[in-house]
């Protein structure tokens, strides 16, 4: 018998640190939609702001629920569009005044 | 289709008044969402839980609802903590109002009470109190998941037979000899004896097709998120002179938002002063936020009442139609409470608890209002 191949976890989203695994389990458990996998997998709400995973999350269900990509409702991009620090929203004052 | 109650709305009040109907042995109950589960307001909230009101109908009935938040949340495994309320207060006249409403608490069992600021910096390690003049503790208060809850009160209605069309409209009332018959969906209709309308700022254009006028107005409010960090404080803290309130959720990320003025019943759009105006009020408090990362700003919406009430209960015109909805932006932490009581009027003819026959739509078009002056965000 030859050794057995360690299988590799698939990483969806980096943020989070969910695999492509988690996400099968979590359509396979009923959450069909985009809006619902993202909350339930806390998908796409890290750092990137679904940069990367939101895409191959879209890949992924189009393909399981047998539709086009642009058939699912994506989720909407919210501001800003890259994380940035509250400092940066209060102007030149400084909170010691 | 056909069911004996159907509820029109997949946001907690619709999904807990389907779990308490199963409660009362009713099964065959329908629920319809326009979008996915919690669309509408349910996963737009600010995630809090209290009872520090200041009237009689909404405190009593949030301590039940409290009650109840920890039943169902040790019993499906979601996640609800009695972190507090901090009610930061900066303005002479607000600590005089505050004094009386904690009499007001106690004589209902709310256990409010003001804080030293030792006990303020205990609560919330670093905090900035160059401002505050005094602050009021509720204990009692806390908050929850919104996706969890919703979700694992939702999976339960289903294991007793509840079924749950999401993506699917309700577009009329169906009437017969003022009787409600029905509903017609985007997929349909369903025949039914009892109709529940749970379905937000929805619930005036629904009720309309029935010829009843609902006096809802559907204000804009705003929120934000930032990047996750370990627990750091429990409590929702509240700056009252202003509005705004921040909490740190289960997943550890800051949420934030405040009173900021807005034409009500239009499409809410971003706006430009909202993360200044925040970052301002919660840096001033709390200085290390200055570094901390903004992930996400979006709106939802306060469905607001003449009152600051829900509108509860039966409609006079028509049998077998009930409304739920005009929560004012408590609408998430009245969920298990509003399930309970459109249950039992729907099976026992009246709620359990008498304040709550106080909040029918009677009460509007009788002039009894009755006004609730601690609404913030």
């Amino acid at each position: 018998m030859g050794r057995e191949v360690k299988k590799h976890p698939i990483i969806i989203c980096r943020c989070e640190d969910i695999t492509l695994d988690d996400v099968e389990k979590a359509i396979e458990n009923g959450y069909t939609d985009l809006e619902s996998l993202k909350r339930v997998l806390r998908i796409g709400m890290g750092p990137c702001q679904g940069r990367t995973c939101i895409p191959l999350l879209v890949r992924i269900l189009a393909r399981k629920l047998k539709k086009k990509p642009e058939e699912l409702l994506i989720p909407i991009i919210r501001p800003p569009l890259v994380p940035l620090s509250l400092k940066l929203f209060i102007g030149g004052e400084s909170d010691e005044s | 289709m056909r069911a004996s109650v159907s509820i029109v709305g997949g946001g907690i009040s619709g999904i807990c008044i389907a779990y308490y109907l199963t409660e009362l042995g009713i099964k065959d109950v329908i629920v319809v969402e326009k979008g996915y589960l919690g669309s509408g307001s349910t996963f737009r909230c600010a995630t809090g839980i209290r009872a520090s009101f200041t009237t009689e109908e909404h405190i009593v009935l949030m301590k039940n609802s409290i009650e109840m938040w920890k039943e169902l949340s040790e019993s499906y495994g979601f996640y609800y903590l009695r972190g507090g309320y901090l009610w930061l207060l900066s303005r002479e006249s607000d600590v005089e109002a505050f004094k009386k409403y904690v009499e007001f608490h106690h004589s209902l069992g709310v256990p409010t009470r003001l804080l030293s600021q030792d006990e303020i910096r205990n609560l919330v390690p670093g905090i900035r109190l160059s401002n505050v003049l005094a602050s009021i503790y509720d204990p009692l208060a806390g908050k929850a998941c919104p996706f969890e809850a919703l979700h694992a009160i939702a999976r339960e209605c289903k294991k007793r037979g509840v079924k749950i069309y999401t993506q699917t409209e309700a577009t009329r009332i169906l009437i017969k000899n003022n009787r409600v018959i029905g509903i017609e969906t985007s997929r349909g209709s369903i025949e039914a004896e009892n109709v529940v309308i749970a379905a937000g700022y929805g619930t005036k254009s629904l009720m309309k097709t029935a010829g009843i006028n609902i006096p809802l107005e559907n204000v804009p409010h705003h929120a934000l998120v930032t990047e996750r960090f370990k627990e750091t404080f429990k409590p929702l803290i509240i700056d009252w002179s202003t509005g705004a309130y921040i909490v740190q959720t289960k997943d550890g990320n800051f949420l934030m938002g405040t009173e900021i003025e807005e034409e009500p019943n239009i499409p809410p759009t971003v706006r430009i002063d909202f993360i200044p105006r925040i970052a301002k009020i919660w840096i001033q408090y709390l200085p290390w936020l200055r570094e901390v990362r903004v992930l996400r700003y979006w709106t939802g919406y306060y469905v607001m009442s003449p009152d600051r009430h829900p509108i509860y209960g039966p409609v006079d015109e028509i049998e077998g139609l009930y409304i739920a909805a005009g929560y004012s932006g408590h609408g998430f932490m009245m969920g298990p409470i509003t399930g309970k009581l459109i249950a039992e009027w729907i099976v026992d003819g009246k709620p359990s608890i008498p304040q709550a026959m106080r909040l029918t739509l009677r009460r509007i078009k009788e002039g009894k209002l009755i006004h609730e002056l601690a609404v913030i965000g």
